[in-house]
């Protein structure tokens, strides 16, 4: 049985900042375990032994659990009317381009290196980053909670502390202003390739660009995790076989599972006959939608708190689970895109907004029985 | 609000962007498509013509209705002839769509009459490519040949019939991100197409305008009762607008048109009947647990009980009541009720005091002390 005791003042224990849950600790080297950057870059080890990388925004990497799995597949359902799928890509890029790891971008239009212009620069770590502090998380159990025990008194202070925390997920995930564009000189240095499939008659040269990008990657151990984006997959101008296009998503899905990357895929969805949809949405390992909302709807501006700030919905349907039995069970699935300052991308749940007073029974006045029960049709 | 539609479409685009697309959606129950459209062109034309939109010029690819009807419908608007011919391009898909007429001209011999015809014909409405390049062509034709010009195409699903889906969405997406081409509009016939070409089309536009009845007609009534409503849905509908803003969002309008001889009149819908789409949010919707920053910073600084201790100063329990500074007998809220409702007692009563001292009057409120320690066992 775990057994829990909290260090006595003096105790060796009490500097080493990491908390145990359990008794049983997984035999990890030292330096992976203490040290305040990990040896790759960019990528964080997960429970499991499960490398992530960040999405580019810091709230879906706390919803997914920890960020996109290396080696997985993560498919973007595009909304007819909203081109909320362009954030995410963005900011997925702009995340590799900053961590220096190899990005590999292919597109429908004519000159996709035109949309690396649009990628958002990374906020630096001001003020503001530090007083958004994230939630208490499940691996800082007491961190958030002060609990008055008499004892307490009898022992040291506990100092957990945060700075050590903060510096690690900075590393792994930035912040990225949307307003600013990121710097010509972070391009090109970094390489970038681009591919239109506009011209393609088939998906074989994508399939080999694809596999030779992933040839091309260090082998396990060292080296930087690599990047792949595919914009609007089926899109309609491309005229690309039903078929074709569910074996090239097949391939690339096989080839990824060996090999420290992840790939991004946005499709249209509704573009596709509906069985080929579904095909599609089974074989992403991790599967996201984006949804458009009405402007100026007074419905949904009384039902939600923060109407006026949201720009979209996000649905989250699957959750990556490659290496693990323990399925990822979220609290909520749907979130709402805001723009915070109009700078970053936020995502929050959604909230109801709360029930007016008149509408509602109130028990704040005094005497329960007096007639202040307002529209209440149960009389005492 | 369809005044907002004509505005958006004089206004243009913006650079680096793809310029706004109208898609005018009918189908058999109301099929006043084509007269949405002609007052949608003729809106374009006039400002066009007056100057006032981005565009320099209007190119109308005309597939469905000959040229000659487009001019004398413009006429009719009280438009300058002169300055039509400045500033409208009409590509005249509807004379010959297939070259039949050009080869049954060239077999029966060269003395027969020759038709004269419109400037620009288009004898393969099946080969896109051409298509897109006579239509970039004629738009270059107009002033400076850098100037932005408009496309008008009169039905998309007329095009439909001759290529294929993919041709036809590369060649409007083509044409969307052409830097001269300020903005596009066209008519689609839904009922002639499957779902997938009219979703398709409808994610290429930027604007969604369908043309519906005013009261929709289920699948269950047949025969002689299609065809009374077929004659009703000329006159009178509903005109519903999906416009794609900028910012994601979507922006719904709801109009009722009117068809009389001049044409169609928009007007402010009589009865609001607006669905909201309850299906975008989960079915349980939490209430916001959070905590704010103001809040987050009010409950750090509540002193729990234990955590003065040793600090060497006066015990001050934070119960959360603003009168505990202010009292000067220390006691909480109720004993200090029950004490002055003692003192009211007793003023009232002349003779006969009663003096309650409570245990644990002594004490101060909530003390740290365990009570058990006394104990002695």
């Amino acid at each position: 049985m775990a057994f829990n005791r909290p260090p006595l003042a003096g105790d060796a224990m009490a500097t080493t900042p990491t908390v145990r849950s359990s008794s049983f600790s997984r035999n990890i080297s030292t330096s992976a375990a203490s040290s305040a950057s990990s040896p790759t870059p960019g990528s964080r080890i997960g429970s499991g032994g499960a490398a992530f990388v960040s999405s580019g925004i810091p709230d879906l990497d706390r919803i997914l659990g920890g960020g996109f799995l290396l080696g997985s597949l993560v498919m973007v359902m595009e909304d007819a009317e909203a081109p909320h799928h362009l954030l995410l890509l963005r900011n997925f890029m702009a995340q590799g381009v900053v961590h220096c790891q190899p990005l590999l971008f292919a597109s429908p239009a004519e000159e996709p290196r035109a949309f690396l212009g649009t990628l958002p620069a990374p906020v630096a770590a001001s003020k503001e980053e530090r007083q958004r502090a994230p939630g208490p998380g499940h691996d800082e159990q007491d961190q958030g909670l002060r609990i008055a025990w008499q004892y307490k008194k009898y022992f040291g202070e506990q100092q957990f502390s945060d700075a050590h925390n903060k510096d690690s997920k900075q590393e792994f995930g930035n912040n990225f202003d949307l307003r600013k564009s990121i710097e010509r000189h972070m391009l090109s240095a970094q390489n970038v390739d681009c591919i239109s499939i506009q011209k393609f008659s088939n998906l074989a040269p994508l399939r080999e660009r694809c596999s030779s990008f992933l040839s091309k990657l260090p082998g396990n151990g060292a080296g930087l995790a690599g990047r792949i984006a595919i914009q609007s997959l089926c899109a309609p101008q491309c005229g690309f076989s039903d078929w074709d296009m569910v074996s090239f998503v097949r391939s690339l899905r096989a080839m990824l599972r060996y090999s420290k990357t992840v790939a991004i895929i946005t499709f249209p969805s509704f573009i596709l006959p509906p069985s080929f949809s579904k095909r599609w949405q089974h074989l992403a390992d991790t599967l996201l939608s984006v949804r458009a909302i009405p402007d100026e709807d007074k419905d949904l501006a009384k039902l939600l708190t923060g109407y006026q700030d949201m720009v979209g919905l996000l649905h989250v349907h699957k959750v990556a689970q490659i290496s693990s039995q323990v399925p990822v069970i979220l609290e909520a699935s749907t979130f709402s895109l805001k723009l915070q300052r109009r700078r970053s991308l936020v995502l929050e749940r959604l909230n109801q907004a709360p029930v007016e007073g008149s509408s509602g029974t109130s028990y704040g006045t005094a005497g329960p029985c007096s007639g202040s029960l307002k529209g209440s049709s149960i009389d005492f | 609000m369809a005044e907002s539609i004509c505005r958006s479409l004089r206004d243009g685009s913006i650079e680096g962007e793809h310029s706004p697309a109208l898609t005018i959606k009918d189908s058999l129950q109301s099929h006043a498509g084509t007269h949405a459209f002609n007052y949608f062109l003729c809106s374009l034309a006039a400002n066009v013509c007056a100057g006032k939109s981005q565009a320099r010029g209007l190119v109308l690819v005309a597939f469905s209705q000959s040229p000659s009807f487009y001019l004398s419908l413009l006429k009719r608007k009280r438009m300058d002839a002169s300055l039509l011919t400045k500033c409208l391009r009409i590509l005249d898909c509807y004379s010959d769509p297939l070259g039949w007429k050009e080869k049954i001209r060239q077999s029966s011999g060269p003395d027969k009459p020759v038709f004269t015809e419109s400037d620009y014909v288009c004898r393969d409405v099946k080969d896109i490519t051409k298509l897109l390049s006579s239509i970039l062509e004629l738009g270059k034709g107009f002033s400076e040949g850098r100037a932005y010009f408009a496309v008008a195409i009169d039905s998309v699903s007329s095009m439909l019939k001759h290529a294929s889906l993919p041709s036809i969405a590369g060649f409007i997406s083509n044409l969307r991100s052409h830097a001269q081409v300020s903005s596009m509009l066209w008519l689609l016939h839904a009922d002639l197409h499957e779902p997938r070409s009219t979703a398709v089309l409808e994610y290429m536009s930027s604007i969604v305008a369908s043309v519906e009845p005013m009261v929709e007609i289920t699948d269950g009534q047949k025969g002689s009762d299609n065809l009374f409503w077929l004659g009703r849905g000329l006159q009178k509908g509903r005109f519903h607008v999906r416009f794609k803003r900028r910012n994601g969002r979507v922006k719904l309008f709801n109009e009722e048109f009117h068809i009389e001889h001049t044409g169609i009149t928009f007007s402010t819908p009589s009865s609001e009947n607006i669905v909201v789409s309850q299906t975008l949010l989960p079915k349980q919707l939490q209430f916001n647990l959070q905590l704010s920053e103001k809040e987050r910073a009010d409950r750090s600084r509540v002193l729990l009980p234990f955590e003065h201790q040793g600090n060497g100063e006066p015990i001050q329990i934070y119960d959360g009541r603003r009168s505990l500074t202010e009292s000067n007998t220390g006691l909480n809220g109720l004993q200090q009720h029950a004490l002055s409702i003692e003192m009211e007692a007793q003023r009232m009563q002349s003779k006969g005091e009663i003096h309650y001292i409570r245990d644990s009057d002594d004490e101060q409120p909530d003390s740290d002390e365990d009570p058990d320690d006394d104990l002695d066992i």
